[in-house]
Formats: C-alpha cells, sequence, structure tokens
C-alpha cells in the first residue's frame, strides 16, 4: 500500500510535467489544426534557460533559493516564450492556408533545427546543477514499514502546477484573449470578420504555451536536476499522448491526459518493467487513436462534406 | 406485379445529438426520371444524400436500391466506398470534389479506378504492361474521351482540373459521376453559382444522361429554375420533414411549400422575386392557387 | 554606413519612409538579440565537478548585426532600391567567398561566416528577383509564377539527364578517381536514394506522412542478419524475405492506423518507429540487444566469396577471374548491388505511378471523400502504398546489414527517418531526379566534408522549413499527367 501511494506521488509529479506541455500542443491544435512538432523542443530550451539563469544567478552570488526560484521561473518563461513565438512566426504563419502536409513538415524541419541549435551551441553532454532543494516530510508509514516520501520539491512541483493551470484556465474562460482565442477556435475566418486580431492571437497561444512548457522544463531541470538537447523528443511525444489522451483540442484534457500518462508511466516501471516503459506509453497513444481518436474529454468532429 | 422503383427510401432519420437533421422522411426515385428534391436552406436535403452515399449512418430507416438489372441493395448497411463500386451510387458535392493538381482526363480515368485494378491484374499485369491492361486503360481512355466531347472541354483534358473554369469543373464532376456507371446519380446542387448560359448547358446535360444513359438522376437544387425545367417528380422537405411530393405542377401549386418558402409571418403576395423562383403569378395571395 | 548614406541619398525615391524601415529593422534585431541572448551570448560548459559559464558576446552582437543589416536591406529593396542592393550584395557575397579562401576578415566564428554568405546571397538573390519583376511588370506583361516556370524547366532538363546519370553511376567504379572512399561515398548516396525513392511512393504519391520509416529499414535488416547467422541464408535468399517481412510489418501497422488523418498518422508512425527500436534494444534473445548483431555473412557473387583465402572447395571471386586479391572487388560488387536495388525501386515507382493504384494514391492525396464517392476502398489504397514503401525500406535494410556486418538499433533511430524524409522533401516530392539530388547533396556532401557533418542537422531542418514556407508543395515539384489525351506540343486552342 505505501509503496503504491509513493508510486501515485511520483507519477502525479512525472504527469504535472507531461500535462504543462500537452496544453501548448492542445492549444495550437486547436487553433490552428496542427501538430506543433516543435513543442517538445521548446520545452528543452525552458530547460536550458533554466540552467544558463542558474548559472548567471551563480556568478553573482545571488542564491537564495527561492529568490533564485522566482527568478528562473521568470527568465525562463519570458525568454522560452520568445522562442515560441518565433517559431510560428517564421515557421507556421506563411503556412497558414496551405495544404495539410506543410506545416507538419516545417514543424518537423523546426524540431530538428531546434535540437541541433542548442546541441552545437551549448554542447551535446548532460547539464546537470546542484540539488536547489533537498529535504522532504514522511508522509506515512504502512503496516509493512514502508514509508512514504514526499520531497519539498515535488510539493513545490505539483502545488506550481495547480496553481498554474487553475490561473490559466481562469484565464481562457474569463478574459478578452480567452474569447479572442476560442472564437478563432470555432472559425478563424469569421473572428477576423468581426474585428480579432487572429494574427496576435495565435501568436500569443503560441507564447502561452511555451512559456507553460517553460514552467515544464524548469521542473524537469528541478526535479531530475538534469537536462540534454535530446529531452525535448521524447517528452514532446508523451506530452502529445496525453493531449491525445485527454483529447486534443480540450484543456481540461490536456491536464487529466498528462497526469494519466505520468501514472502510467510510473506505475509501469514500477510494477512491469523499466525497460518497456516509452514502449508503454507509445503503445498507449495508438490505442487511444484506433479505438477513441477523441481522446477521453474530445468532442468527436462530424466530417463535413 | 410492377416492378419495385429504383430508390425507395423509407422513414429516413438522422439525429445528430440532440439535432434532428432528417425526420421519418419516405420517398421513391424511379429510374430513368429526374428526381429533385428542394426545401430551404437547412432543411436536410445534403443529409439526406450523405446518408445515401454512405458518409452517414442513417439512425433509422431503409435505403434501398433497385437496379433494372435486378440487383437488390440496402444502402444504409454499407460502407460508403462500397455504395459506390457495388451498388454503384455515383453522387457530386455542393463545393466541387474534384483532384485539382490533376488532369481533367485523369479525374475520370479515378473514376474507372476499380475496373481499371480488375483489368491490371491488381497492378501485376499492370506492372508489366500486359496487352490485357492496354486494352482496359484504352478503352477508359475512349470512355473519358467520350464524356470530355459531351462537355466540350477536350482541348483542355490534360490540363488540370483546377484551372478550369467554374461552370466547366461543375460540368466536369458530374461526368466523372458518370464514369463510375452508375445506376443513381445523386446530384448536389449542380448549378450553384453557374450563370444562365452555363445553367442551360447543364440541363442540357442532365436531360441527356436521363435520356441516353437511361439512369435515375436524383438533385439537390436550390435554382428553381433548373428544378422545374428539368425535373419528373419532387419532393420537398422543410425542417427535415417532408412536406410535399409530386409533379412541378403540383407542387407549383402546392400552399405547403409556398409557406415553407416564405415562413409563417407574411400574409402578402409573394414578392416578385420569389415568385418568379416558384413559378407561380407574383399576384397570387399565399395558399390561393 | 555606406547603405545607408545610398538609401538617405535616395531617400526621395523610397516609397517608404526611412525612418519606417530603421525602425521596422530595428526592432527584428532586438527581437534577434533576445532570442540569442541566452543561448548564443552564454555557454555552458562542462567541467570536472559542475558546469561553467561562458560568455560569447562577440558573436551575440555579430549575431545581431547580420540578421539587422539583412532585414534592412530587405526592406530597402522593397522601397525600390533593388538595383543598387542586387549590386552591392551580390558583389559582397562573391568576396565573401574569396575572404574564405584568403582570410582577410575573420568572423567570430566559422558558422557566422557561413551566416553572413548566406544572408548576404539572399538578400542580393531576392533584389534582383525583384528588380526582374518590376522590369517585366513595366514592360507590360506579367509572367504568373517564374518559379514554376524555374521548376517545369529543371525537370525537363532532369528528365534528359536521368539517362546520363544512369550512365555516370554504373561506370564509376571504373573511372580513374574511383578508390575505397568514392565507392563508400557512393553506396551510401545510393542507399538513401533507394530509400528516398521508396519514401516518395508513401509521403509523395499517397501523402501520408510517415516519420517512421526507418522501422522498415530496421525490419529488413534484422529479417537478414538473423536468417543469415542463425539458419544460413544468404543474401540472395534472404532479401525477399526480408522484403515481405517489412511489407507485413506495414500492414500491420497500417491496417489500425491509415483510417487517421494525416497529422495522426505520423505521430503514430514516428511512436512505431521508436518502438520498433525500444524493442529491439530490450529483447536481447531475439536482438542481442543493445551490443546488436555482428558476423553478418557478406554477398558472394554467385556463391564465390570475396575473401583471400577462402575454404576449402570454394572458389573465391579473384580466383575465378584469375585476378590479383583487392578488397575494393567487394566494395565495387556491393555498390552493384545497391545500384541494383535503386533501379529496380526507380523503375517500380516510375511505373507504378502510371497504373490506377497509382492515379488512386494521387487521388487520394487529394481528396479522399471524393474518392470515396467513386468507390475507392481508401484503406486498402492507402495499405499497398505503406507496403510497398516499406517493402523497399526492408530491401535497403537487408543490403544496410550484408553491407556492413554488423547491426544494432542504434542505427535506426528517429533521426535516420528525419534524413530520409528531408531527402524526400528537399528533392521536391514526387520528382525522381530530386531525390538524387537531394542524396547527393544531403548525404555525400557531408561525407566529403566532414568538418560540416556536425551542421548537418542543423542545416536539413532549416532547409525543411525554408522550402515549406516558400515552395508548399515541394522544392521541384511539377507533376506530368500520367496519360495524355492530346499531344502537348500541338498548340493549344485557346
Amino acid at each position: 500500500m505505501g509503496y503504491f501511494i509513493q508510486q501515485l506521488v511520483n507519477g502525479l509529479t512525472l504527469g504535472s510535467i507531461f500535462g504543462l506541455i500537452a496544453i501548448g500542443y492542445t492549444m495550437v491544435y486547436g487553433i490552428l489544426g496542427m501538430v506543433n512538432f516543435a513543442h517538445g523542443d521548446v520545452f528543452m530550451i525552458g530547460g536550458f534557460i533554466s540552467v544558463i539563469t542558474f548559472l548567471v544567478l551563480g556568478l553573482f552570488g545571488l542564491t537564495w533559493v527561492p529568490f533564485a526560484l522566482v527568478c528562473m521561473l521568470i527568465m525562463s518563461m519570458l525568454f522560452t516564450s520568445l522562442h515560441g513565438w518565433a517559431v510560428e512566426r517564421i515557421g507556421y504563419r506563411a503556412l497558414r492556408n496551405s495544404n495539410r502536409l506543410a506545416p507538419l513538415i516545417s514543424a518537423i524541419g523546426m524540431s530538428i533545427f531546434l535540437e541541433n541549435y542548442v546541441q552545437l551551441l551549448q554542447g551535446a553532454r548532460n547539464k546537470a546543477i546542484t540539488r536547489m532543494l533537498a529535504g522532504g516530510f514522511q508522509l506515512l508509514e504502512d503496516s509493512s514499514g514502508f514509508t512514504v516520501q514526499v520531497s519539498y520539491m515535488q510539493v513545490i512541483i505539483i502545488g506550481t502546477t495547480i496553481v498554474l493551470m487553475a490561473g490559466f484556465a481562469l484565464m481562457i474562460a474569463k478574459t478578452e484573449l480567452g474569447r479572442q482565442q476560442r472564437a478563432c477556435e470555432q472559425d478563424m475566418r469569421m473572428a477576423r470578420l468581426l474585428g480579432v486580431d487572429v494574427d496576435r492571437t495565435i501568436s500569443l497561444t503560441f507564447i502561452m504555451g511555451a512559456a507553460l512548457a517553460a514552467v515544464a522544463g524548469m521542473i524537469w531541470l528541478l526535479y531530475y536536476g538534469i537536462v540534454d538537447f535530446y529531452v525535448g523528443f521524447l517528452a514532446g511525444i508523451k506530452a502529445f499522448t496525453a493531449a491525445v489522451l485527454g483529447g486534443v483540442g480540450s484543456l481540461p484534457g490536456a491536464m487529466l491526459g498528462g497526469m494519466l500518462i505520468g501514472l502510467i508511466e510510473v506505475f509501469f516501471s514500477a510494477y512491469f518493467s523499466t525497460q518497456y516503459k516509452d514502449v508503454a506509453a507509445f503503445a498507449i497513444l495508438v490505442m487511444v487513436l484506433i479505438f477513441r481518436p477523441t481522446g477521453l474529454l474530445g468532442q468527436p468532429d462530424v466530417e463535413k462534406v | 406485379m410492377t416492378a419495385p422503383p429504383l430508390l425507395r427510401v423509407e422513414h429516413l432519420t438522422m439525429r445528430f445529438g440532440g439535432l434532428l437533421a432528417v425526420d421519418d422522411v419516405s420517398f421513391d426515385a424511379a429510374d430513368r426520371q429526374i428526381t429533385a428534391i428542394i426545401g430551404p436552406n437547412g432543411a436536410g436535403k445534403t443529409t439526406v444524400f450523405n446518408c445515401l452515399t454512405g458518409f452517414y449512418k442513417p439512425t433509422v430507416g431503409r435505403l434501398a436500391l433497385n437496379s433494372s438489372e435486378g440487383s437488390e441493395h440496402f444502402l444504409e448497411r454499407m460502407d460508403g466506398f462500397r455504395i459506390a463500386q457495388h451498388a454503384r451510387v455515383a453522387r457530386t458535392f455542393q463545393n466541387i470534389r474534384l483532384f485539382p493538381r490533376m488532369s481533367a482526363l485523369e479525374n475520370l480515368l479515378v473514376a474507372q479506378h476499380n475496373r481499371l485494378m480488375r483489368a491490371s491484374g491488381y497492378t501485376a499485369f499492370g506492372l508489366f504492361g500486359l496487352p490485357v491492361y492496354r486494352h482496359a486503360q484504352a478503352h477508359a481512355v475512349e470512355r473519358a474521351r467520350y464524356w470530355l466531347d459531351r462537355i466540350g472541354i477536350t482541348a483542355r483534358a490534360d490540363d488540370n482540373a483546377g484551372t478550369l473554369p467554374y461552370g466547366d469543373q461543375r460540368r466536369l464532376e458530374v461526368v466523372r459521376a458518370m464514369c463510375t456507371e452508375p445506376v443513381l446519380l445523386c446530384l448536389d446542387e449542380p448549378a450553384a453559382g453557374l450563370n444562365n448560359r452555363e445553367s442551360a448547358e447543364l440541363n442540357e446535360l442532365l436531360l441527356f444522361i436521363r435520356d441516353e444513359h437511361k439512369i435515375g438522376v436524383l438533385l439537390i437544387e436550390h435554382d428553381m429554375n433548373v428544378v422545374m425545367k428539368i425535373s419528373d417528380y419532387i419532393v420537398v422537405l422543410d425542417h427535415g420533414r417532408r412536406i410535399s411530393a409530386g409533379t412541378p405542377e403540383q407542387i407549383r401549386n402546392d400552399p405547403a411549400v409556398i409557406r415553407a418558402y416564405l415562413g409563417e409571418e407574411v400574409d402578402e403576395a409573394l414578392p416578385a422575386e420569389v415568385a418568379r423562383d416558384l413559378g407561380v403569378p407574383a399576384t397570387a395571395p399565399r395558399g390561393q392557387p | 554606413m555606406a547603405v545607408s548614406e545610398i538609401a538617405v541619398a535616395a531617400g526621395s525615391r523610397l516609397e517608404r519612409p526611412f525612418v519606417d524601415i530603421l525602425k521596422d529593422a530595428a526592432i527584428t534585431g532586438a527581437v534577434t538579440f533576445a532570442l540569442a541572448l541566452p543561448l548564443v551570448g552564454f555557454q555552458t560548459v562542462d567541467q570536472t565537478t559542475a558546469i561553467v559559464l561562458r560568455t560569447r558576446f562577440p558573436e551575440l552582437f555579430y549575431a545581431v548585426a547580420v540578421i539587422f543589416l539583412g532585414r534592412l536591406l530587405m526592406l530597402l529593396t522593397n522601397a525600390g532600391l533593388a538595383r543598387p542592393i542586387a549590386a552591392a550584395t551580390g558583389a559582397l557575397s562573391l568576396l565573401w567567398l574569396a575572404n574564405g579562401f584568403f582570410d582577410v576578415f575573420e568572423p567570430p566564428h566559422m558558422v557566422l561566416g557561413w551566416l553572413t554568405w548566406i544572408a548576404d546571397t539572399v538578400v542580393a538573390l531576392r533584389a534582383a528577383l525583384v528588380m526582374r519583376r518590376r522590369q517585366v511588370a513595366a514592360a507590360g506583361y506579367l509572367r504568373s509564377d517564374f518559379g514554376e516556370h524555374v521548376v517545369v524547366m529543371v525537370n525537363r532538363l532532369g528528365g534528359w539527364l536521368a539517362p546520363f546519370v544512369a550512365a555516370f553511376a554504373v561506370a564509376l567504379p571504373f573511372l580513374p578517381f574511383a578508390d575505397q572512399r568514392v565507392m563508400d561515398i557512393g553506396i551510401a548516396i545510393l542507399t538513401y536514394v533507394m530509400l528516398g525513392w521508396g519514401l516518395n511512393v508513401v509521403v509523395g504519391l499517397a501523402g501520408l506522412l510517415d516519420l517512421g520509416y526507418v522501422a522498415f529499414y530496421a525490419v529488413g535488416a534484422y529479417t537478414y542478419a538473423l536468417l543469415s547467422t542463425k539458419f544460413g541464408f544468404n543474401f540472395w535468399e534472404a532479401l525477399p524475405l526480408a522484403g515481405g517481412m517489412a511489407a507485413s510489418f506495414g500492414i500491420m501497422l497500417g491496417f489500425p492506423v491509415l483510417r487517421l488523418r494525416g497529422d495522426y498518422l505520423a505521430i503514430v508512425t514516428l511512436g512505431f518507429g521508436e518502438m520498433i527500436r525500444l524493442i529491439l534494444l530490450n529483447w536481447s534473445d531475439l536482438s542481442n540487444g543493445a551490443r546488436g548483431i555482428g558476423d553478418i555473412p557478406r554477398p558472394s557473387f554467385f556463391g564465390m566469396p570475396f575473401t583471400p583465402a577462402p575454404p576449402e572447395g570454394v572458389v573465391a571471386f579473384h580466383q575465378y577471374f584469375n585476378l590479383d586479391f583487392a578488397p575494393i572487388h567487394r566494395v565495387i560488387y556491393l555498390y552493384y548491388i545497391i545500384l541494383l536495388l535503386a533501379l529496380v525501386t526507380n523503375f517500380f515507382t516510375l511505373r507504378i505511378r502510371k497504373l490506377p493504384i497509382g492515379r488512386a494514391w494521387e487521388a487520394l492525396r487529394e481528396d479522399e471523400v471524393a474518392c470515396r464517392a467513386l468507390g475507392i476502398n481508401p484503406t486498402n489504397t492507402k495499405l499497398t502504398a505503406f507496403a510497398i514503401g516499406a517493402t523497399f525500406a526492408g530491401f535497403a535494410g537487408s543490403f544496410f546489414a550484408t553491407r556492413q556486418g554488423f547491426i544494432s538499433p542504434e542505427s535506426f533511430n528517429f533521426l535516420e527517418s528525419a534524413i530520409i524524409l528531408s531527402i524526400v522533401v528537399l528533392g521536391g516530392m514526387v520528382s525522381q531526379i530530386g531525390v538524387v539530388v537531394a542524396a547527393v547533396v544531403l548525404i555525400g556532401g557531408p561525407e566529403w566534408f566532414r568538418d560540416l557533418s556536425a551542421y548537418r542537422m542543423l542545416a536539413f531542418g532549416a532547409l525543411m522549413v525554408a522550402i515549406m514556407v516558400w515552395r508548399p508543395q515541394g522544392l521541384l515539384a511539377h507533376r506530368e499527367p500520367t496519360v495524355r489525351l492530346n499531344d502537348p506540343k500541338r498548340a493549344k486552342p485557346s
């Protein structure tokens, strides 16, 4: 029982990361109908910018942990969202009315470019930082004597994720920007005719998605203490799986899907095999797409003939 | 005993979630006749078509197709492509769906795909250029030429379909459907966006198809000029229900139809343009033939 | 700054206020600066205990300056200064190349030198294009699409050149400069040409984006490796089995997923490719895991091996033909095997395009709904494309296994799929000769210039984006109808 709860906590932590990335996929898919293949790499860039911010702060001796964490969060969100914006502006904007294959190939090119860009600029090796926040507390001890440990880091991670997701959901539901975004999602042409600045709305969608991915990248760095240029590939695919599982286009779906994928991966590793955990993630993706392509919370789209 | 009609639609109902798009519609479409389905926008005409051609599975209903050769198919049970392949129901679309980056000729050859696939031994004979395939291919090209001649665009046969003028694209889509050798041809607003001359050319083509190729034609159309001139039988839908059916003469004088087109509130005489569309005297008060 | 002086002098002629242009370029520069600041400006360097930070500000400022000037010149070109800018940047482009040889001026980093040259050349070409367009417009007629015209010319030229290219490929081993290295590069290029042609069936013709193509390559390679090392099959016996195995994997994967929409299909194929790799990596009983399979038999020439000292009772190739033993014989033989396989692929794909199945693929790519209404079974039709593409990958895979003699899962990662896809995309999708050109440039180039190979994938990625933005239908995409009714040479009645 204790082992199970421990895995549950670990799974939710990992799920937070996937959920934050998955929102970016789902939003872009909702508004443009394309898979932003480079989104996983934007997440990776978020991790790298966190490392660099951490080191810059170190140069100035600013290592008080709460301050450093807030700085890293802000810098990483700021610069990563700029990357997200640039990806859309350079790679996708011109292709908005093109055939379906073109933006996807452009996105793959973008992903390959970003991975190699970071590898060449920052080196191919792992970037490891010292643990910023050690320690934790004992949640409970079960009858067999297994103690469930929750680190402070896990608390911060799950807490931050919940706050961010709630704030984000609120923004989409209540603000002018959220309204414009939903309008573009429904019917881009009509939204434009009604005076919505479609380009700006799409740019903001990418910026928000990238900002959340940046948080995920920073969390990844804090949790694992390590980041490399290739980390976005697998994490991106898993987050995409999460978005599909939850129902592409649905924000609560992305969060739910992220949590589920995190839990599945952790439990699969804990009870079956760590070697095949990635295979399990891919298998889920294929299964969902075959048996329930609309995901858990997605709307079925009726083909218009 | 008389033969069953070419198409018998019984109690067709299509429900999308809470929306009842088609509600218990029944009608027949006879062989060698043009049957038109008319009705205001949102009446469920295209949904009927989509059920007939397998793009939607009807919620309730029977769609029986009896070809003159004696075969019988129940379309509600079949996949879309099987309806076209086995029951031989061909259709066109409201928004033209040609293959824009393939030539007009290729569009017509793709329509003969199943026959050519068999002749090419599912590609094996074709790969080595065996005569059996070469003959089939030449035959298919001849059939395509026949139809291209009919609509007068043989000279542009090798141009991409997407570059043809709009009216030619409309008619090319119709003859592409004809290349599948259908027993029932379903046309979804073929005259939409055509000018008077193009519209007249289309009428001529449809009458030619009915009289020379002796098949049934099912037609959705808004343009009353076309409908009244060439239909043998008209079914009127409104809000998913069948409100009337009969010959053009009967429909023209049916108060229910006029009401559906004008709405409940209008009590005055028909506006001139509506009257012209429906073909009734502009001064006739509503409901008085 | 010389250029801005010209601009100011010509200020009255500008079609947009110079201040406006300057502001626009400055914003671009500022955004570039912000983008490049963290990743270019700082470098994380691994040291024994931890990572430390170094700065790269000269590089950062250089890059920002290049982008700023490039944008400025681009805007000035559009505002009516095409002629002087074309001349200036064209000259600079040549000067820069010369500088590359003589090292007069050295940019902070080699890559920045390339960036300068590329940016400058792009500006020059664009200015030339704008100039030409204005002239043509002034002359009173406008060619609808100049690019289209060029593409048609290139394709026509490609048709003429194809036999010469093929003849060159056949003759290559006997040319004086064909040493071991040249032959190895030739083999690598031909392998990718074959893979590109195979993937072209799936991506170019059928319009299905397959990101896991390398999985079928892996299936072919492992099929041959296992059949030969465990059951003693020789290469020619195993080849059809490898192709068949890859095809059945294609069908197995394709059957459930091919009804998915395009982008879902892409992701699923990607997942499938990774799954195959992970299974090969972890299922050690079958595949020997990460250690891979070694000692895979090399192909023999009608039963004659290419070894210096064959076992008793076996005649080696050089003995039968009374030649001195030379390792290059085998390389040449391998070269001809892959050339043969590639030519078969070419013949097959060219031929099948003109058959009903090929037309149905293209029709499906254009409009699936219309295809269903015409009685074409979309799933089966896509499945054949998938299976045929997979078969060629399987053939190429078993060739790869016999050429290397050793395979491991690491040879079949996503990067390989990405390279093959870039060859197809950069080659123009559907264009056979385009694939050859792309493979020569993308595979041959980095093999030849080893120092540049680190930048290869960077350039692939950037080119894929650039080509999609510039010509979404593919670089050399030009389609000849599969069958004609009228003689194209006769003038069309208008």
